[in-house]
């Protein structure tokens, strides 16, 4: 309980720590990935003429708003939460604390952020006319869930490696930008060469973009048998980031 | 019945690696998963066995680097022990050095809230408190400016009233007041001082022993990362007293050579006897005479003055022979001799210098300087450096007090 209450407390600081001091406050990390989903769409769609394959086919921009938000989500927890120890040095050296509830409030604060941004572009998609299926958005919140789970597995492990290996966080941008393109996010499973395909299933992020689609878009489909499989990844991935970070964590002090 | 262990360190040691090089962190972090072998590190503290009871007062004393901050970091769990163990009941308040866990962007009211949060309070409870410390801390409208404008004494405040107002079980401070102001420093220590009545537990690490001496009852005294005395809080600081004479005696002390050229200089200085320069020990209220050679190139009279000092160079006592109309005994031509005696010496328990200074027959110019150290042993709990004599004339002594 003492743990939760601090872990809120790191949530609310963390929010405030990204809008402190800046002019627009929270509403800059509503419109930031309005002005990315702007960008991208106007090169997609204008540029190269993007076109979802299929015959229901949503449009590109909603395909996009369904990879984007969740990619966002993923990536930038995982962005901040790997220099979480180390931006906490101070606090570390001088205050007993739980230092998991640093990560997780990192991650955390972002995945709430992002979903909160990701229902309010839901909702006005549904409002300019694009067939999404509000009935299925608490569905679609629970694949948010799953994708915490897992952002928080690889967020333990890059935080504790962080502490050890500094070039970590200057080599995460290129590695989340190569994760990105590597995702069906700007692009759905179809687009790739047949034999390409089945190399997406070794990305733990492709079966979420695929989730969104197909839950709120009817855009593809899941199975049952893949979402276990994600979970699963999730939960290993968890389990194994987790056990890593207790690992190294009695550590951290020595090398911060 | 004897009260609870709050604090228990079993052989407790810690070692931190040696990082030197980009690639160490690499191998080190391999080595830690691996379960490889060890890392090559450097020891700063072992088999450390403590034990502090509820309602005890325990000074750490030390030099800097010995490990004493290393040793309230294990006992705060901020470090983790390389060997050994240490165990830690009841609700700990910890002051490690300035602005303990202050964000510098935050006003000091919302870094309240988060140290609430680090001890565990609700934001009821939280709110319940902020009175209560912005009323210790006292540093006015800068309670609601950010800590980064804050001057290190603002921080030291805000943080002691923080800790002051969760009323922990055991209460550790690193050498954290020495920034307050006098009238804040004082405040601290009454309340410590309260705080220690009501049963409170105490932990401090301090280069004061006059704080050392008057807060806590036992002393452990680290060095180089062990314990090398613990116990009564006057045992243990009088030996580390004696000790740091015993090191600066062994630095010799600057005295100016004496130059045969100048036309007075002092050949030596006896303290009781002993020319020797090593400190003179003696118990509280013992006899003290010291004794000097002048030379004097031209065999004039030479006046001299004799100084008593604390060991940090405050000056306690000064006296010279044209003050109080004496005359050196000449012992030959060019040599004359002189002993001061003081019968009762008054000076309190603690280490003090004894100056003695060549002055010309007018007593203006000041020729050389001989210094020798003095320790006073004796467990007098009165403050200050000397005991002014005194009486009580409306009091009851406590020893015809029936019990």
């Amino acid at each position: 309980m003492p743990a939760l209450r601090l872990a809120l407390h790191f949530i609310h600081r963390e929010l405030r720590n990204r809008y402190l001091g800046s002019f627009s406050g929270g509403l800059w990390a509503l419109f930031q990935p309005l002005i990315q989903l702007a960008v991208y769409s106007f090169v997609f769609v204008y540029v190269f003429k993007a076109k979802v394959p299929g015959a229901n086919a949503p449009g590109y921009i909603p395909f996009l708003v369904m990879g984007l938000w969740p990619w966002n989500a993923f990536a930038e927890g995982l962005a901040r939460a790997t220099t979480a120890i180390q931006d906490n040095a101070a606090l570390i050296g001088k205050v007993a604390l739980p230092r998991e509830v640093l990560v997780f409030s990192a991650v955390a604060a972002n995945f709430l952020l992002q979903g909160i941004g990701f229902c309010a572009i839901v909702i006005a998609m549904r409002v300019f006319g694009v067939p999404v299926d509000l009935f299925a958005l608490p569905l679609a919140l629970l694949g948010f869930v799953q994708l915490f789970v897992l952002a928080l597995g690889f967020a333990f492990l890059f935080a504790a490696v962080q502490v050890f290996v500094r070039d970590l966080s200057s080599a995460l941008p290129q590695l989340l930008m190569l994760w990105m393109f590597s995702s069906p996010v700007f692009f759905a499973r179809d687009a790739l060469p047949e034999r390409y395909r089945g190399w997406l299933d070794w990305n733990p992020f492709t079966y979420y973009t695929e989730f969104f689609r197909a839950a709120l878009l009817g855009a593809g489909s899941f199975s049952l048998s893949s979402t276990l499989m994600a979970l699963g990844v999730a939960v290993i991935v968890f389990t194994l980031g987790y056990a890593i970070f207790r690992r190294l964590n009695p550590y951290f002090e020595d090398f911060l | 019945m004897q009260s609870p262990v709050l604090v228990e360190a079993r052989r407790l040691g810690k070692t931190y690696p040696k990082v030197f090089h980009r690639r160490d962190r690499l191998r080190a972090l391999y080595r830690l998963l691996t379960g490889g072998p060890g890392i090559d590190s450097t020891s700063v503290l072992r088999d450390v066995d403590l034990e502090v009871r509820a309602g005890q007062s325990l000074g750490l004393i030390g030099e800097n680097g010995a490990g004493k901050s290393t040793l309230l970091k294990l006992i705060v769990g901020v470090l983790t022990p390389s060997s050994g163990e240490v165990h830690v009941h009841g609700r700990v308040g910890a002051l490690l050095e300035l602005g303990a866990g202050f964000h510098p962007e935050y006003t000091g009211r919302d870094n309240i809230a988060l140290s609430a949060a680090l001890y565990g309070l609700n934001a009821d409870e939280a709110r319940a408190k902020l009175p209560e410390i912005i009323d210790f801390a006292d540093i006015g409208a800068y309670i609601d400016e950010p800590v980064k404008h804050y001057s290190s004494g603002m921080v030291v405040r805000l943080g002691f009233a923080i800790v002051a107002a969760l009323r922990p079980d055991l209460l550790i401070t690193d050498e954290v007041l020495a920034v307050g102001d006098e009238s804040f420093q004082k405040k601290c220590v009454r309340w410590m001082e309260d705080y220690l009545d009501g049963g409170g537990t105490l932990i401090l690490v301090s280069h004061s022993m006059y704080h050392v001496q008057k807060l806590c009852r036992q002393a452990c005294w680290i060095k180089q990362g062990a314990v090398a005395a613990s116990g009564d809080v006057f045992e243990v600081t009088q030996a580390y007293l004696a000790y740091q004479e015993r090191k600066s005696a062994a630095q010799p002390v600057r005295q100016d050579s004496p130059s045969h050229a100048q036309e007075f200089y002092l050949i030596d200085l006896a303290l009781n006897g002993d020319t020797a320069d090593v400190p003179l020990v003696i118990d509280q209220g013992c006899r003290v005479g010291a004794r000097v050679h002048v030379h004097s190139r031209d065999g004039r009279e030479p006046v001299i003055s004799f100084g008593v000092a604390r060991a940090d160079g405050t000056s306690v006592y000064g006296v010279s022979t044209e003050m109080e109309k004496q005359r050196p005994l000449r012992v030959s031509e060019n040599v004359y001799t002189v002993e001061i005696e003081f019968p009762e010496l008054a000076l309190l328990p603690g280490s003090y210098l004894l100056r003695a200074h060549a002055l010309d027959t007018e007593g203006v110019r000041l020729f050389n300087t001989l210094v020798r150290s003095i320790t006073i042993r004796g467990e007098s709990r009165e403050f200050g450096l000397i005991r002014l004599k005194h009486s009580w004339p409306a009091a009851n002594s406590e020893t015809n007090v029936a019990p």
